[in-house]
């Protein structure tokens, strides 16, 4: 049995593009010489998944962190057997994701799409029971396991009322359930708190912590920084579809330590601001977000030296119908980390 | 980093043949308490059978004028004497083949909008199953439709069935292999080419000409007959009518079933062959996941 609950070298997925896109990651296909009957040679590759290399240890929470389109899922669906890649090789469990897919299958409990990945014309019960035949589990067994994880995800007492009629925290909680019915040794999370309130978030992450003492090994996709500090063991970070850096969530804040995040918080930006402030010296990256629908903006600045930086800052905000509404100097969190590196908040 | 000391390294499921047939079934199980979650399938059930033949029945009974004297000419071309019951039966048989190119065509692209298809394809179970089993409650809600045919087909429109029910019923069995096999293949390219309304139309088109649901295949001209001997439905229709129809036995329609044998072997084949194509080629370009 191999060391590592999951381990991909130099994983490769590419698909069939339209040439011309201005995308970096679209590349001509080479030119083979076409035999009659061959089949059609696309003209141009998209590299989604350029190499990825993941050791993923027994036992461990790994995030799996990167902007859209970074290539997250795609090494998902890698992983799960649901793509299979262009070269490189890619193990679960100690089984081969290509030519052992069926015993990575049984290896995996994998919460993709959440909520829509389970019937909503079907009951709770219905749906875990449905599951459990379909991972071949014993119907002894079967029928204890669906009641156990009934119980755990408090549904008890809406547990035979149809899934269309739950909230989508029910339903995260049912699609995480079908994930855990076989109690699995490796978990696949793709976003499993996207879409659910504050609340229910807060008790899906509970439960992943849970399920880490009993002893699975999770990978974690997450759009919430916050959660992937919490939560994760180690983090990788995944942009262009290559892992651009992989560490603990401390390992990966103390890359950065030397530098200063100045957060703003004003009303009427505009892009000329951001022009002027790029100009500063020791200003290496800005974002900007807006809160809620009215004209607040938060803008962070990550600086090498805020004390030289800030005079700079104030004369370039100054006027020309933008308020300083608020400003504090902070510690560099993963979120400053992540756009240190990729150049883009997560959300982007 | 943190390890823990107690890691999970085996799942709670234990394959085998009978746990094979057990995902079989659920998957069964699903699709038909799915479908009767639908109610708007009993007015299909009861409306259907006795609209849709109906216009051509009218048409029929008008072309044949007041007298009924253009009749005569249908039954030399037939060789039928009920021809309301000719009718009906070709019609229905084109709706069950309609009806299959619909449901089981549609089967694995409604699992794919609904989001459901990924979850399915993540566990370990033969991924045919999911075809087979999807189908197999649709072929169940047919016999009731083919039942419920046949009874307002007596009650409504005054059809005699002189012939045997258990030569229908064989006919049927062996028409089962090449609609679904059909449908099966049907299925698998909707998945790759996501909308396939245009060769629903086509098929159905072809077998409304090509097999004489409303006519006898001999007034088709020269170059279309030999077209028509090679699609199992014309075979199908043939048998049906003259195994419910007529009193001729088992010798009027061994022919046909002999021909449906071999089709069902075809299109079976055909349909397993182009959903394991389909499976390969979704997992190199990840169409199982597109909308």
């Amino acid at each position: 049995m191999s060391n590592f609950a999951i381990e991909a070298k130099q994983l490769v997925k590419k698909f069939p593009a339209r040439a011309g896109t201005g995308d970096k990651n679209v590349t001509p296909a080479p030119r083979r010489k076409r035999r009659f009957f061959a089949r059609k040679e696309p003209k141009a590759m998209f590299t989604a998944v350029n190499g990825v290399d993941l050791q993923i240890e027994r036992g461990e929470i790994f995030g799996l962190l990167g902007p859209n389109g970074a290539g997250k899922s795609t090494t998902i669906r890698m992983l799960c057997t649901l793509l299979e890649p262009t070269s490189g090789t890619a193990q679960v469990n100690g089984f081969e994701v290509v030519k052992q897919a069926n015993d990575v299958r049984r290896s995996l409990g994998t919460v993709l799409a959440g909520e829509r990945s389970i019937y909503w014309k079907l009951t709770g019960r219905e749906n875990l029971e449905y599951f459990a035949a379909l991972y071949h589990i014993p119907p002894a067994v079967a029928k204890k396991r669906v009641e156990e994880l009934i119980e755990r995800m408090e549904i008890k007492d809406r547990a035979n009322e149809l899934v269309e009629k739950y909230s989508t925290g029910m339903r995260q909680r049912i699609a995480i359930a079908k994930a855990l019915l076989a109690r699995p040794p490796i978990l696949l999370l793709d976003e499993p708190t996207l879409g659910l309130d504050p609340q229910a978030a807060r008790r899906v992450r509970e439960l992943i912590a849970e399920l880490k003492q009993e002893g699975h090994t999770i990978l974690l996709t997450t759009h919430y920084m916050e959660e992937a500090d919490q939560l994760s063991d180690r983090i990788g970070i995944i942009d262009t579809g290559k892992v651009i850096a992989l560490d603990t969530p401390e390992g990966l804040k103390r890359r950065i330590d030397q530098q200063e995040v100045i957060r703003l918080e004003l009303t009427g930006w505009h892009e000329e601001i951001a022009d002027k402030l790029k100009s500063i010296a020791g200003i290496e990256h800005i974002t900007t977000h807006q809160q809620g629908e009215a004209d607040l903006w938060e803008v962070n600045l990550h600086a090498q030296n805020s004390r030289t930086a800030l005079p700079r800052i104030v004369e370039h905000i100054s006027g020309n119908g933008t308020r300083l509404v608020n400003m504090n100097i902070v510690k560099p969190s993963l979120e400053d980390v992540f756009i240190h590196l990729t150049g883009k908040a997560l959300r982007d | 980093m943190t390890v823990q000391s107690i890691t999970l390294t085996r799942s709670l499921g234990r394959p085998s043949f009978l746990s094979g047939l057990r995902a079989l079934w659920a998957v069964m199980k699903r699709e038909w308490m799915i479908f009767v979650r639908y109610p708007s399938w009993v007015i299909s059930l009861f409306i259907w059978p006795i609209i849709f033949p109906l216009s051509y029945v009218l048409t029929a009974q008008a072309l044949s004028g007041r007298d009924g004297s253009g009749m005569a000419q249908f039954q030399a071309a037939t060789g039928v004497l009920d021809i309301t019951g000719y009718i009906a039966i070709g019609t229905t048989i084109w709706m069950w083949q309609n009806v299959v190119l619909w449901n089981v065509g549609f089967s694995l692209r409604n699992e794919q909008l609904r989001g459901t298809l990924e979850s399915n394809w993540l566990s370990p179970t033969w991924r045919f199953a999911y075809l087979l089993g999807s189908s197999a409650p649709q072929l169940l809600s047919m016999l009731m439709f083919l039942t419920v045919s046949a009874i307002e087909f007596v009650l409504f429109l005054g059809v005699r069935f002189d012939g045997s029910l258990w030569l229908t019923l064989l006919t049927i069995l062996f028409a089962v292999p090449s609609i679904y096999g059909l449908g099966f293949a049907f299925a698998s390219l909707v998945i790759t080419l996501k909308e396939a309304n245009a060769f629903v139309f086509l098929v159905r088109g072809i077998v409304m000409i090509f097999c004489g649901i409303t006519f006898p295949i001999s007034i088709l001209p020269d170059w279309m007959r030999p077209i028509a001997a090679w699609l199992p439905q014309t075979y199908i229709i043939h048998a049906i009518r003259s195994a419910s129809l007529s009193t001729d036995g088992l010798s009027a329609i061994s022919g046909d079933l002999k021909a449906l044998a071999l089709f069902g072997i075809f299109w079976l084949t055909i349909g397993y062959l182009v959903f394991n194509w389909m499976e390969r080629r979704a997992r190199r370009t990840g169409a199982i996941g597109q909308y």
